[in-house]
C-alpha cells in the first residue's frame, strides 16, 4: 500500500511536470483541444501506475488516440468506421512528405497525431527516469528553461507557471533523492523516516517559496535581450531596419527618421556662457508616422536688435537673465540660441526673419534680404526657475486657457497610430492627476531597462510600421529621435500638447573665459539633439528630456509642495566636470579660511558617496571579484612566481621549501595527502595519477633532507628539473 | 618498494631462507630484523607452519649454532639454562651448559611451562647472562630467540605475564600459507628437504658487524618525536588499560633501524615506523576488558593510533 502511494505521487509529479510543458502550447499555438492531450498523459500516467500490462496499455492509448483524432479533425462518428480508411490514407501520404521533407505539407490529422506519440515518448521517459533511474533533475531543469525561454520571448507569462515547476520539481526530486539514499544504504523506508525526510523538505520548499513570491524583485539589470537578437536578426533583412536613412549632424528634413546615426566631431560653433545649457533651432509639430514636418509656415521680419517673439517665458514664472556669445565655425543662417531667448546681438546689421510655429529664426542680410551666416552674434536670454507646485496645477486641457485650435495642432497624430501606444501611454500615467506628473512618469519610463541608446543599428520603419510604435515595442533601441519623438507622441495620445525640438546639447567643456566669469563650451555635430516640450497653460513650453543618458539643466522647484522633496532638482550637467572643477576652486579659496572640521570632512564623504555610489560600488566590486578570482586561481600563479624565485636561487636546501609547495599545490590540484599518509605512499599515489615516477624520486630526496638531513652536493639541479615537471603538471 | 635496494648480504641471507620456506616473506623479514637489532620475537601460532624450519634455516644462513628446548609443564630451569654437576673423577663441580648456551634458540610452546622456567629463560633475554649456583655465565653472541606460543589450547598453559611480554621486540604470527603455496610445500616433501644443503651467508662475526652498523642508521628528530606521539597515544587511547612503555619507544626505535639498514637505507622514514609499530607495540598494550567484549584487538588499536597520529613532512622549527 505504501509502495503504491509512494509510485502514486512520483506519477502524479511526473504529470504535473509534463503538463507544464502543454499549457504554454495552448496559449502560443493554434492547437485546440489541449484538454485531450492533458487527458492523455493523465491516462498514461495512470495506467503505469495501474501496472497494466504493455499490450492493453497500448491499446488502450491507441485508441485514445484514433478517438481524439476522430473527434478534432472527421465529421463522422469514431464507429462509423469509413473515417478510419481517410486518417490511414492520410498517415501513408504524410509520412512519404516525410520522407520528401515536406515539412509543410504535413496534415493536420497527422501533427495531431504525432503529437500524441510525442507525447507518449514523453511520458514513457518520465515514467522511466521516475520509477528506475530514479532521476528527474535533468526533466526539472528543462522544464524550468523550457517556461523561462518562453518567458522571455513569447507573450507567454511564466509567473504562476515557475512557481509551480519549483514546487513540484523540488518536491519530487527530494523524494526521489530519498528512495535513493534508501535503496543505496539498504534500509527499508517506514513511515517514521518517511515523516523525518517529507517535513524538512516541505518546510524547505514552503520557505523558499514564500520567501521568492514575498521579496522585492528588481528589475532586471541589464536591458532586454530580445529587441537586440531581433535587430540582430533582422540586420539586412526584410524590415528595412539599418538600411539607407543615416544622418549627419543638424538637417532640417525630420519628415522620414530612422537608420543610424553617424557620429561627426566637426565643431558647429563655441559658445561663450555662464553655465551650460541646451541650444535650440527649431520646433515641429505635425507627427506624420514616420517623422516631424511643420503643419504650415508663418514668417515675419523683425530688426535685427529686436525682441524675439519667440520661447517666451510667461510673467508669474521666475527668471534670471544671462548672455552668452558664439562663435560660429559653420556657415549656418538659422540663429541658434537658448530656450528663454530675448535679443540677440550682432556685429553688423541684420534683420531676423521669424518662423512663429517652428520657433525658427533665420538671418538676413539688411540690405538684400539674402540669407547670411554671421561669424558671431552675442544673446540675451532669460533662465526660468519653474515651481512643481505649479506645474502641477494642470490636470486638464481647459479651453478657458487653451485655444482649441492651438490644443488640437500640438496633440495631432496620425490616424493610423496604433492603438498599444495610447494604452501604453495611459497605463505609464495611470497613477499620475496632473500633466507635469504625467510628462515626469513618461520621461522616466525612457530610462527604464527596457531601451537602448545606441547610435547605430537603429531600425528605418518599413511601409506600415510607426517610427514610434516600432520603436517602443520592438526596436527598443535608438537615439535621441527615437526617444523624444516617441514621449511626444506617448503625451499627445493623453491630450498633453507637445513638440519636438531640435537643436544641440551643451558640447564638451573646453575652458574658462578669460575674466573667469563665462565657461567656453564646444558644439559639435556629434552634439545633435532632440527633445521634447511639452505645454503648460500657466507656464509656458517646458522641455524635458527622454533621451537615455542625457539631462537637461531644468531648474525645477520642488520645495513647495507640501515638503516631500525638499530640495531643488537641479539635474546634473552632463558633463560634470567643469562644475567640479570649479566647485573645487571655490572649497579651495574657502579652505584657506575655514578651520578643518570633521562633520565638513564626513560631509564630503558622504557627498562623494551619494555622487559617486555607482563607481564606488563598481570598483568594490571590481576589487572584490579580481580578489576573488585570484583567490580562486591562486594554484595558477603562484607557482609560476616559485618557479621564478627558484631558479633564480640555485640551493640544495631549497627543496625543503620547494616540496612543501609542491604538496600544496598538489592538494590545491585535488590530490589530497591524508594526514597519516606517508610521503612515500602519497608519491606513489601521485605517480599513479600523473603516470610518471617523478615525484617518488622527488620524495625519495626530500626524505634524505628531512629524515637525515644530509643532501648530496649539488641535487639542486635535478631536483629542480623533477619539482618543476611536477608544479608545471598541476598548471596544465 | 621499487625504489629500494635491500641490502646485499640481507637479501642473500632472505633468499636463503626462502629455499626452505616457501611464501612467508615478510615473518623471515622481521625475523632477521629481530636478530639484527639484538632482539627477540614471539611467534603465536599453531604447530605446523614452519616455524622451526625457518629458525633453523635462520641459524644456518648466519652460521650459527641452533638450540631447541621443548617447554613442557615438568621442564625445570636447571633443564634451560644449565647445571653444575659432581664429577667424581676430577672432585668437583663442573658447569654442563644447557639449551640455552647457543646463539639461535627456538623456545617452543614457552606457554607449557612454570613461570619459574619461563623467568628463566626471560631473564637470559633480557640480561644476555645466567647466573647458577652464583656463578654468572655470559651467554654467546649473538643470542637470539624465537618463543612460539601455541594460541589453541588454554588447558594446562601458564600465558606470559603481560610484563614480561615487554621483553620481545616484536610480536607476529605465522599464519597458513597460501594454496599454491602449499602444494608447493607438498612437492618439496617429496624430496630431500634442502635445509641440510643450505650455505651459510654470513658467519657470526659478520652478523655482529651487520648489528654494529644498525646501530648507526640515522634517526632524525622528527622521526623520535613521530614514535614517541604514537606511544604517547596508546598510553591516552581509550579502551586501553595499559599503554607501550618507554621500553616499547627504543624496541620501535631498534627495529626500524633494522628495517631502514634492510633496505639499503642509512636514515629512518615514517613508514618504516608505521610497518613496524603493530608487530613492535601490539603484545606491549593491555586491552580494557570493555574493549575485548567489543572484538578489539590491540593490533587495530595501534593501526588506529598510526592513523591519527600526522606523519611529519617538515622539519622542526627549532
Amino acid at each position: 500500500m505504501k509502495r503504491d502511494f509512494q509510485s502514486f505521487t512520483l506519477y502524479m509529479f511526473g504529470f504535473l511536470l509534463l503538463w507544464e510543458w502543454l499549457r504554454p502550447v495552448e496559449q502560443l499555438t493554434t492547437t485546440d483541444h489541449i484538454e485531450m492531450f492533458v487527458i492523455f498523459i493523465l491516462l498514461s500516467f495512470t495506467l503505469a501506475f495501474l501496472r497494466m500490462k504493455w499490450i492493453w496499455q497500448t491499446i488502450i492509448k491507441l485508441w485514445f488516440i484514433l478517438f481524439s483524432v476522430n473527434m478534432f479533425h472527421y465529421e463522422e462518428g469514431f464507429f462509423q468506421f469509413s473515417w478510419i480508411t481517410f486518417f490511414t490514407d492520410d498517415l501513408t501520404t504524410n509520412f512519404s512528405r516525410i520522407v520528401a521533407r515536406n515539412w509543410l505539407g504535413l496534415t493536420n490529422e497527422f501533427r495531431t497525431f504525432l503529437l500524441f506519440i510525442l507525447l507518449w515518448l514523453m511520458a514513457y521517459l518520465v515514467h522511466y527516469w521516475l520509477l528506475n533511474r530514479k532521476r528527474i533533475f535533468i526533466f526539472f531543469f528543462m522544464t524550468l528553461i523550457y517556461i523561462t525561454v518562453l518567458d522571455t520571448f513569447t507573450l507567454y507569462s511564466a509567473k504562476t507557471a515557475i512557481v509551480r515547476t519549483v514546487i513540484v520539481g523540488f518536491a519530487v526530486l527530494g523524494m526521489l533523492t530519498y528512495y535513493r539514499i534508501l535503496a543505496r544504504e539498504n534500509i527499508s523506508g517506514n513511515s517514521f523516516t518517511v515523516r523525518k525526510w517529507i517535513r524538512p523538505l516541505v518546510i524547505m520548499i514552503t520557505f523558499s517559496v514564500i520567501v521568492g513570491i514575498i521579496s522585492p524583485k528588481f528589475a532586471p539589470i541589464w536591458p532586454d535581450p530580445v529587441p537586440y537578437l531581433k535587430a540582430a536578426g533582422n540586420k539586412g533583412g526584410e524590415d528595412g531596419v539599418g538600411k539607407g536613412v543615416a544622418k549627419v549632424g543638424y538637417g532640417t528634413d525630420d519628415s522620414r527618421l530612422g537608420g543610424s546615426f553617424i557620429g561627426d566631431d566637426s565643431v558647429v560653433f563655441r559658445a561663450e556662457a555662464a553655465e551650460k545649457n541646451y541650444w535650440k533651432v527649431e520646433t515641429k509639430d505635425h507627427y506624420t508616422g514616420k517623422g516631424w514636418i511643420p503643419s504650415e509656415s508663418t514668417l515675419s521680419r523683425i530688426g535685427g536688435e529686436d525682441l524675439i517673439p519667440v520661447s517666451s517665458i510667461p510673467s508669474n514664472v521666475e527668471t534670471r537673465d544671462e548672455n552668452a556669445s558664439l562663435f560660429m565655425f559653420m556657415d549656418y543662417d538659422h540663429l541658434i540660441y537658448p530656450a528663454g531667448i530675448q535679443r540677440v546681438q550682432f556685429q553688423r546689421n541684420y534683420i531676423l526673419e521669424i518662423d512663429s510655429i517652428k520657433e525658427k529664426v533665420s538671418i538676413l542680410n539688411g540690405f538684400d534680404s539674402a540669407p547670411i551666416a554671421p561669424d558671431s552674434y552675442s544673446v540675451e536670454y532669460k533662465v526660468p526657475k519653474y515651481q512643481a507646485t505649479e506645474l502641477r496645477e494642470t490636470v486638464a486641457a481647459d479651453p478657458n486657457q487653451i485655444d482649441a485650435e492651438f490644443l488640437a495642432r500640438y496633440t495631432q497624430l496620425p490616424d493610423n497610430l496604433p492603438d498599444r501606444v495610447k494604452e501604453l501611454a495611459e497605463s505609464i500615467t495611470e497613477k499620475e492627476t496632473n500633466w507635469f506628473d504625467k510628462a515626469k512618469a513618461v520621461e522616466r519610463h525612457f530610462g527604464g531597462s527596457g531601451f537602448t541608446y545606441s547610435q547605430s543599428d537603429v531600425a528605418v520603419p518599413g511601409e506600415n510600421d510607426d517610427y514610434v510604435d516600432q520603436f517602443l515595442f520592438e526596436t527598443k533601441i535608438g537615439y535621441c529621435d527615437n526617444f523624444s519623438t516617441s514621449m511626444a507622441v506617448l503625451l499627445r495620445s493623453i491630450g498633453i500638447p507637445t513638440r519636438w525640438v531640435k537643436g544641440y546639447t551643451g558640447g564638451e567643456f573646453l575652458k574658462y573665459s578669460e575674466d573667469d566669469s563665462k565657461q567656453i563650451y564646444e558644439i559639435t555635430n556629434n552634439n545633435a539633439h532632440s527633445w521634447v516640450e511639452v505645454y503648460f497653460p500657466n507656464q509656458g513650453w517646458v522641455p524635458f528630456e527622454p533621451t537615455k543618458g542625457f539631462t537637461n539643466s531644468v531648474s525645477i522647484d520642488f520645495t513647495n509642495n507640501d515638503g516631500t522633496t525638499p530640495a531643488v532638482e537641479t539635474t546634473a550637467p552632463m558633463a560634470p566636470k567643469p562644475q567640479e572643477s570649479l566647485e573645487e576652486d571655490n572649497s579651495k579659496t574657502e579652505k584657506t579660511e575655514q578651520t578643518f572640521s570633521f562633520s565638513n570632512f564626513w560631509l564630503s564623504i558622504k557627498t562623494f558617496f551619494n555622487q559617486e555610489w555607482k563607481w564606488v560600488f563598481v570598483l568594490f566590486v571590481a576589487v572584490i571579484g579580481t580578489t576573488g578570482l585570484m583567490y580562486r586561481l591562486r594554484g595558477k600563479w603562484i607557482p609560476r612566481i616559485y618557479l621564478l624565485q627558484f631558479r633564480l636561487r640555485k640551493r640544495d636546501e631549497n627543496i625543503g621549501k620547494a616540496y612543501l609547495i609542491l604538496l600544496e599545490q598538489l592538494e590545491r590540484y585535488g590530490l589530497k595527502r591524508n594526514e597519516d599518509q606517508t610521503l612515500r605512499n602519497y608519491a606513489r599515489y601521485i605517480d599513479t595519477f600523473f603516470a610518471s615516477r617523478e615525484m617518488s624520486k622527488l620524495t625519495e630526496r626530500y626524505e634524505q633532507y628531512l629524515y637525515h638531513q644530509k643532501l648530496p652536493e649539488g641535487s639542486w639541479k635535478d631536483t629542480q628539473e623533477l619539482w618543476e615537471n611536477l608544479i608545471k603538471k598541476t598548471i596544465a | 618498494m621499487a625504489l629500494e635496494n635491500m641490502n646485499p648480504i640481507i637479501e642473500k641471507i632472505l633468499l636463503n631462507i626462502e629455499k626452505v620456506m616457501i611464501g612467508k616473506r615478510n615473518v623471515a623479514e622481521l625475523s632477521l630484523i629481530a636478530l639484527l637489532a639484538e632482539g627477540h620475537v614471539l611467534l603465536e601460532d599453531v604447530p605446523g607452519v614452519g616455524k622451526t624450519m625457518m629458525v633453523r634455516a635462520l641459524a644456518k644462513s648466519v652460521n650459527a649454532n641452533f638450540r631447541r628446548i621443548q617447554f613442557t609443564p615438568d621442564l625445570l630451569p636447571s633443564d634451560v639454562t644449565g647445571i653444575s654437576i659432581y664429577n667424581p673423577k676430577e672432585m668437583e663441580f663442573q658447569f654442563r651448559p644447557g639449551p640455552l648456551m647457543g646463539n639461535i634458540i627456538l623456545a617452543d610452546e614457552i606457554n607449557r611451562t612454570s613461570p619459574k622456567t619461563q623467568s628463566a629463560l626471560l631473564e637470559g633475554m633480557e640480561e644476555a647472562s645466567v647466573t647458577i649456583d652464583g656463578v654468572t655465565h655470559r651467554l654467546e653472541k649473538p643470542f637470539f630467540v624465537m618463543a612460539t606460543q601455541n594460541p589453541i589450547e588454554y588447558e594446562g598453559t601458564y600465558p606470559l605475564p603481560e610484563a614480561q611480554l615487554d621483553r620481545f621486540l616484536l610480536k607476529m604470527k605465522m599464519g597458513y600459507p597460501e594454496v599454491d603455496e602449499e602444494i608447493e610445500v607438498l612437492n618439496r616433501a617429496q624430496k630431500v628437504p634442502p635445509i641440510e644443503d643450505l650455505h651459510p651467508v654470513v658467519d657470526l662475526e659478520g652478523l655482529q658487524s651487520l648489528q654494529k652498523e644498525i646501530k648507526e642508521v640515522y634517526v632524525d628528530q622528527t622521526i623520535k618525536r613521530y614514535i614517541v606521539d604514537i606511544v604517547n597515544l596508546t598510553r591516552k587511547f581509550h579502551s586501553v588499560y595499559l599503554g607501550a612503555s618507554p621500553r616499547g619507544s627504543i624496541a620501535l626505535m631498534k627495529a626500524a633501524q633494522a628495517y631502514a639498514f634492510m633496505y639499503g637505507r642509512d636514515y629512518v622514514i615514517p613508514d618504516d615506523i608505521q610497518y613496524l609499530a603493530p608487530f613492535v607495540l601490539s603484545h606491549r598494550i593491555i586491552l580494557k576488558s570493555e574493549a575485548k567484549f567489543e572484538g578489539l584487538t590491540a593490533e587495530e588499536i595501534v593501526n588506529r593510533v598510526i592513523a591519527r597520529i600526522p606523519v611529519p613532512v617538515q622539519r622542526l622549527v627549532k
